[in-house]
């Protein structure tokens, strides 16, 4: 399949074992002492492959956005004498409010990382073999262009499967997406929050109300290890708030970090949260200590949601969720009292169980009926992403229609997801099934889905499956190894990206050094790739920079302007629309009985889901967050690295006892779909 | 204007234990990866479950009013700075490692490349020019400051004035220069 017609010696070996992979860090402190910053290694490197490293200025102070995780703070990278020497947080992007996390602050070790692609790669072996030629930019575009259209011609455009991952460039990606005319499209939307959107959607009609952590008295979260799953301006604002006084409780079956330092920690049964919030409605409803008149004004199905939580008692919910009743009521009093001043956080983890959705929904629900709504220390109404800002766009013509079906089973199987969001793990699922019609090909941008769909023996089967793999990514991890091209991106660093608009200003993010080796930025290599495959009018723009000035035509505000700054404010007209009373749900008001739901044929309140239990000498897994890592990129990052080198696995002290493990032992963990 | 003298005040409520600070440092100062000029130090967990505490204590090198590493240091590289800061003067320092065994914080490292002793220096190169150091700017629970105790309007100053604080190992007679506080919350 892959044309033979290079030499051998032009062949590159990788290696996935991680000690290799980690070389610059496993050698240990001893060793790794000796080493120099990544920079100079990089240098030395580049020297070495006959390029000079180069940035855009000789000195001086670039601002632009952080990609180390979805927060995309401001930054400040310092150029000095040619090269990025450090990042700052920008002080003035709400964001980052002067400050970066350590992912943040350890962004040049991606830009110098050694180990980061260098050129368009093909494979030369067999796929896993990690043999691959090194090709130049039109041989692999054309060779991923000819390989995509023979499938669009032999099966359709929807047997190419697009899949991403939430990054400044998905509109573009979704653009080309959307020209090839395929409906497949994987994001990490549904291996993240869709219980949390959707039962939000139906609640209040907006994705995630906002929080108002200045003049709260009252957190609750369950599932949202906010000190390690930093949220760098969310983060800050816990902090603030807890030296303030606010009382933060943490519901959360580990002792972490957040739990350490809240007021209280709560060690919850996974999935018991629902009955948590379930038995709180019920003691708020019970005892009149919800918001009578909000609930009458801006609810809708009050009167149902009673009679439902009538059984979800204190003393029912602890059989459940092993926290006390007494303490179920404790909260719910305090909760209450402090309302219109406290709110239950969303979170992100607690949208990954089987009874996510019934949690999720069942804290709207609770927030709601303490009247908490765009009160000071409440839920607010926010911009959505990239809202508030009407920014111009490069002209094209309309899509083509996709009538087949998606491979994700939405709508047509699942109505209630919504179309934005899919079910990525379905379309793997799909193709190991080849139902409703078998998919051939799949092209993926800056994401792993190896490691980030559960269950990867099951990914790799679908690889199997597949006539054709492209991965675009900065370094080789799993899924660019097991692809039939690799294409190397420009890191953040080194490349514009369209404009970001965050709270109502436009940010930029912009090279600080050119592109290092033969590396290309994403709207540089869609807008190539669009043209070989005959899409030529869906890229209408000249470069990178052409781009952007589409995008900011509207405004007065020229792109030397925005590079200087790297913001622009434009004036803002008034105050926000108050949003009280303003529910984009089918009754126009909270829905604590959801309409669509009960149209559907489902209950339409809050209620009891029973979450799986383990077996006799099984254990429940779950995974969390830490500081010093974002989901699978970081771990080659050397600073990082350093700083956390490897994932230990948390036994309950008396389970490991029991069992004779001691600290730092090395176990084995088995399921019944893999074993690590 | 009145002699400068710096000192770090650390609220160690306000630790999140990132480590942004410890990262931040590698990287402006160009630390050898496997050493470090700064740290967080983990207390805890204490307690039985499920009430337990733990808690997050930040540091660097303290720059001791009285520092064991500059009487031991047998080439004078390492002294004290009218502004408070312990330096070590590269050029005269020979590697004996003497003052990394004094330090009773254990706040210097032997940088191979170099074969000298290295320490953290308040980022004195950004200080004198208008910025905070690297870890004190970026830390993101605010936990970190830094300024001139001798001016009683300076960030770190009204901190002191209005705060208990505790430093670390004073019966040492080593009178360190960073003073944590902690307001009394939920401590391990």
């Amino acid at each position: 399949m892959i044309r033979n017609k290079k030499t051998k010696d032009e062949i590159i070996r990788y290696s996935l074992s991680r000690r290799k992979f980690l070389g610059l860090t496993a050698a240990g402190a001893g060793a790794a002492a000796l080493a120099t910053s990544g920079f100079d290694k990089l240098q030395a490197y580049a020297a070495e492959h006959g390029q000079v490293v180069k940035t855009t200025i000789e000195n001086g102070e670039i601002y632009s956005l952080c990609e180390m995780c979805v927060w995309r703070c401001g930054l400040v990278a310092k150029v000095r004498d040619g090269k990025i020497t450090k990042l700052e947080g920008n002080p003035n992007h709400p964001h980052s409010r002067g400050k970066l996390c350590p992912r943040g602050q350890a962004g040049l070790g991606v830009t110098y990382d050694r180990d980061r692609l260098k050129w368009p790669l093909i494979r030369a072996g067999k796929r896993g073999e990690g043999k691959f030629y090194k090709v130049t930019w039109d041989e692999a575009l054309d060779y991923v262009a000819e390989r995509m259209l023979h499938i669009k011609e032999k099966y359709g455009p929807q047997a190419m499967i697009f899949s991403t991952t939430h990054n400044m460039l998905q509109q573009q990606f979704e653009n080309l997406l959307g020209a090839f005319g395929s409906p497949n499209y994987g994001t990490q939307r549904s291996l993240c929050f869709n219980a949390m959107i959707t039962a939000n959607m139906l609640t209040y009609g907006f994705e995630e109300p906002g929080r108002d952590y200045n003049n709260t008295s009252y957190i609750i979260y369950a599932g949202r290890n906010m000190m390690e799953a930093i949220s760098n301006s969310e983060t800050q604002d816990l902090v603030e708030a807890l030296s303030k006084g606010a009382k933060v409780v943490v519901l959360d079956p580990r002792f972490s970090k957040t739990a350490a330092r809240a007021t209280e920690w709560l060690p919850i049964r996974p999935g018991g949260d629902l009955a948590f919030f379930l038995a709180m409605i019920h003691d708020i409803i019970k005892n009149n200590l919800y918001d009578k008149e909000f609930v009458a004004a801006h609810t809708f199905g009050f009167d149902k949601l009673k009679q439902e939580v009538e059984k979800y008692t204190p003393e029912w919910a602890e059989a459940q969720c092993d926290v006390p009743a007494a303490t179920i009521r404790r909260i719910a009093h305090e909760f209450a009292v402090a309302s219109p001043r406290a709110f239950a956080h969303p979170n992100w983890r607690t949208s990954n169980f089987v009874n996510s959705f019934q949690t999720q929904r069942a804290i709207a629900v609770l927030n709601a009926i303490i009247g908490n709504w765009d009160k000071l220390g409440g839920q607010c109404p926010v911009f959505g992403e990239g809202e508030g800002v009407e920014l111009g766009r490069v002209p094209q013509p309309p899509y083509p229609r996709t009538a087949a079906l998606r491979l994700d089973g939405v709508p047509w199987k699942h109505p209630l997801v919504p179309l934005k969001l899919g079910i990525f793990q379905n379309i793997r699922d799909a193709i190991l099934s080849g139902k409703p019609y078998q998919a051939h090909g799949w092209f993926i941008y800056r994401q792993n889905p190896l490691n980030s769909i559960p269950e990867r023996r099951k990914t790799l089967q679908a690889f199997a499956k597949m006539d054709f793999i492209a991965t675009i990514d900065v370094i080789m991890n799993d899924t660019a190894y097991y692809s039939d091209v690799v294409l190397p991106e420009a890191t953040y660093l080194e490349r514009f990206d369209p404009l970001a608009v965050v709270e109502g200003d436009v940010y930029i993010r912009q090279p600080a050094i050119e592109p290092l080796f033969d590396s290309k930025p994403g709207l540089w290599i869609f807008k190539e790739l669009g043209k070989r495959l005959g899409l030529g009018d869906f890229f209408n723009y000249k470069d990178e920079e052409d781009y952007l000035r589409a995008q900011l035509k509207p405004l007065p505000v020229s792109l030397e302007e925005l590079k200087k700054k790297g913001r622009y404010a434009p004036p803002k007209e008034g105050d926000k629309e108050k949003a009280v009373g303003i529910f984009h749900t089918s009754t126009g008001k909270i829905e604590l009985a959801s309409t669509v739901l009960e149209r559907l044929g489902h209950k339409s309140v809050p209620h009891w889901q029973e979450p799986p239990r383990p077996g006799d000498n099984e254990f429940y897994l779950l995974t969390g967050k830490v500081a010093l890592h974002t989901q699978f990129f970081t771990q080659n990052n050397e600073y990082l690295s350093d700083l956390f080198p490897e994932n230990p696995v948390w036994i309950n002290s008396r389970a490991a006892q029991e069992r004779g493990i001691k600290n730092g032992d090395k176990v084995i963990v088995e399921s019944r779909v893999g074993k690590v | 204007m009145a002699q400068k003298r710096f000192a770090f005040v650390i609220e160690i409520e306000r630790c999140i234990d990132c480590k942004a600070c410890m990262v931040a440092c590698t990287v402006e100062n160009n630390v050898p990866v496997g050493h470090h000029r700064n740290w967080v130090k983990q207390i805890g967990p204490k307690g039985t479950f499920p009430i337990l505490g733990m808690s997050f204590e930040p540091g660097n090198c303290m720059h001791c009013e009285n520092p064991p590493c500059e009487r031991v240091c047998p080439t004078g590289a390492t002294y004290r700075r009218d502004d408070g800061l312990v330096m070590i003067e590269q050029d005269k320092c020979i590697g004996c490692k003497y003052c990394i065994e004094a330090c009773p914080y254990d706040a210097r490292y032997f940088n191979e490349k170099t074969g000298t002793t290295d320490k953290c220096t308040a980022c004195v190169h950004r200080i004198y020019n208008g910025e905070e150091p690297a870890c004190v700017a970026t830390c993101i629970g605010d936990a970190r400051h830094f300024g001139d105790i001798n001016d009683p309007n300076s960030n770190v100053s009204r901190l002191l004035a209005t705060n208990d604080y505790y430093r670390v190992y004073e019966e040492a007679g080593t009178s360190p220069a960073i003073y944590y506080i902690f307001k009394g919350g939920r401590k391990a």
